[in-house]
């Protein structure tokens, strides 16, 4: 259903292409994990990817149409996006925030018809948005926030979920509970979910399929089991002082041996 | 529905000021003789004098300018997503009073022919070169826009305001050594210079500009998520921020031109609206506005023009003293301008 076929991605000019080469597909349900160091270029390729910025080289494509040249109007009825990005402004109430979700899908004056509602009103219960849907977005927690954001994403009913960092402001429980939830989502509506993350744990256990940047330009894509047998977790997070630990699942923290 | 139902409200109280204003003054007349005036039916020459010619005139260039102002006001808002932007205090009117004073003084300098030139289509003449002195302001304050936070965005505007005013202020002294017509009282807002043959061309690029508005108004409302979500939401951010500055222009420019740079009225208006609506969507929020601008623009005018012992009072003093105080209660409490940088 996304298919990522030799696409190149970063910002024209003197750093060049951050990846390139990338030729990966997705099914409908699957629930793929990016993970990477800071700078590896996870932000840039899931941009890249939702079509708010050109690629470099090649082709991502979503049910066989290039996401690039997708009519703007066409492009936001089909992949929605959660970013790192802060977004608020006064008077917005999480109602408000939620409904412009279906903006793409209403009329010239973004009137809600039945079918708008209903998605809201989905998005709203899963999310567990109800008790503070009245309140004005600015006055939330983070927590809170990054959960309107979600929701307003499974408002727009999208065929594909691109969600940058989402668990960021999150504590473990919340984290879990998200994660878990989007995959589910992403089983029950045949979404492709694409989720970046520094939870390399979760990501790990609950992800269909890993895409890992290993920050020098080069990426692999697997099963969490394979990629973390493989050693590719390793090569992409050791540094000095951590080292990835395949049997274990989990980072040792490296004790300087005997000099 | 609410909306509805508060939009009802705020024209019922805006018809009854209207005709508070319309009986008071230095003359006052009896409310049936001022409503025999309006309808045509009896009434005295003089009384019909005095609210069709002097009074309706100056009520209903209130209502247009303050309705345009508070429109623009939303819009600025939310293009700049700066609480406190308005075309007054992001130096907008300021800019198009000096466009004015440009084209005035050009006109003085070629000679009498540019200046009874500029006088014969003084409506449209000055209209354009109003909007061309707000482009210019709106452009320059866009650009700046995206690099500082919105406090030293307002504080900039009320800057390029001042400095725009001085030199507006300079340039038509010279205009008026060369002979040229002098716009020195316009220089103060008022609603009480304008001719009634000049309504049609306060109102029509008004109506044009509510037009363009309530058309920008939907995609505009995802603007408020910041740019990279409105394009995700299938918004042309480009194409909009050219509308609702044409938007902006239209309904600024000539209320420069026919009433000066008439202060706060914009500011506020789009707060109270907010408030009043319970949302920040563009749509709703325009005539709530609208209403709310012609009502705070209208009151100004009417304790201008109260019967006091001595002269007028100057508008903008009275919508300083009602308007700077919500101000700083904005920037106090708000909590968007606490979190905005």
């Amino acid at each position: 259903m996304l298919d990522l076929r030799s696409l190149a991605v970063g910002y024209r000019g003197a750093g060049g292409a951050l990846l390139s080469g990338m030729d990966v597909s997705a099914d409908p349900g699957d629930f793929i994990c990016i993970l990477g160091r800071n700078g590896a270029g996870k932000s840039t390729l899931m941009r890249t990817i939702a079509g708010l910025q050109p690629a470099l080289g090649g082709v991502a494509a979503l049910d066989g149409e290039n996401v690039a040249s997708m009519r703007p109007g066409t492009r936001a009825r089909r992949i929605a996006v959660v970013l790192t990005e802060r977004a608020f402004n006064p008077g917005l109430r999480v109602e408000d925030v939620i409904a412009l979700a279906r903006q793409p899908f209403t009329t010239w004056e973004g009137r809600l018809g039945d079918d708008d509602r209903a998605a809201i009103a989905d998005a709203v219960a899963v999310m567990g948005i109800e008790p503070f849907r009245r309140r004005y977005f600015s006055h939330l927690s983070d927590g809170e926030r990054q959960r309107v954001m979600i929701a307003r994403a499974l408002a727009q009913t999208p065929r594909l979920m691109v969600l940058d960092e989402i668990t960021a402001f999150l504590d473990l429980p919340s984290r879990v509970e998200i994660m878990a939830l989007l995959r589910s989502q992403a089983k029950a509506k045949g979404q492709v979910v694409l989720l970046s993350s520094h939870d390399l744990d979760l990501s790990l256990q609950l992800s269909d399929s890993v895409w890992l940047l290993d920050g020098a330009g080069g990426f692999s894509v697997g099963t969490p089991e394979a990629l973390s047998r493989s050693g590719a977790v390793g090569r992409a997070f050791d540094t000095d002082a951590i080292r990835y630990s395949p049997s274990q699942g989990r980072f040792e923290i490296e004790t300087p041996g005997p000099a | 529905m609410r909306i509805t139902s508060r939009v009802a409200a705020l024209i019922a109280a805006l018809a009854g000021l209207s005709l508070l204003t319309l009986t008071c003054g230095q003359i006052a007349l009896p409310l049936a003789d001022t409503v025999g005036a309006l309808t045509g039916t009896q009434s005295s020459d003089l009384a019909r004098q005095i609210v069709l010619e002097i009074r309706l005139p100056r009520v209903a260039a209130a209502i247009i300018a303050g309705a345009a102002l508070g429109m623009a006001g939303v819009l600025m808002q939310a293009l700049f997503r700066n609480p406190v932007a308005d075309a007054w205090s992001l130096g907008l009117l300021a800019g198009g009073q000096f466009g004015v004073a440009l084209t005035v003084t050009a006109a003085a300098f070629a000679g009498p022919a540019a200046v009874s030139f500029l006088t014969v289509l003084e409506g449209p003449s000055i209209t354009l070169a109003a909007a061309a002195g707000v482009a210019a302001a709106a452009l320059f304050m866009l650009a700046l826009g995206r690099r500082v936070g919105a406090i030293t965005l307002l504080v900039i505007g009320l800057m390029l305001g001042f400095t725009s005013q001085g030199l507006t202020s300079v340039l038509l002294h010279f205009a008026a050594r060369a002979g040229g017509r002098v716009y020195g009282g316009w220089q103060d807002a008022s609603f009480a210079a304008i001719a009634p043959s000049a309504l049609p061309w306060l109102l029509l690029p008004i109506l044009i500009g509510a037009g363009v508005a309530v058309a920008t108004a939907k995609p505009l409302s995802s603007l408020l998520l910041g740019e990279t979500y409105a394009r995700s939401l299938g918004v042309k951010v480009t194409s909009l921020r050219h509308a609702v500055l044409a938007a902006t222009v239209l309904l600024v420019a000539p209320v420069v031109a026919f009433c000066g740079p008439v202060s706060f009225v914009g500011l506020i208006a789009p707060h109270f609206a907010r408030a009043l609506a319970g949302t920040a969507r563009i749509l709703p929020l325009l005539p709530l506005a609208a209403l709310g601008g012609a009502l705070l623009a209208l009151a100004g005018d009417a304790i201008v023009h109260a019967p006091w012992e001595q002269h007028f009072l100057h508008l903008n003093a009275i919508l300083a003293i009602l308007g700077a105080p919500v101000v700083i209660l904005i920037l106090v409490f708000s909590p968007a301008v606490r979190q905005w940088r």
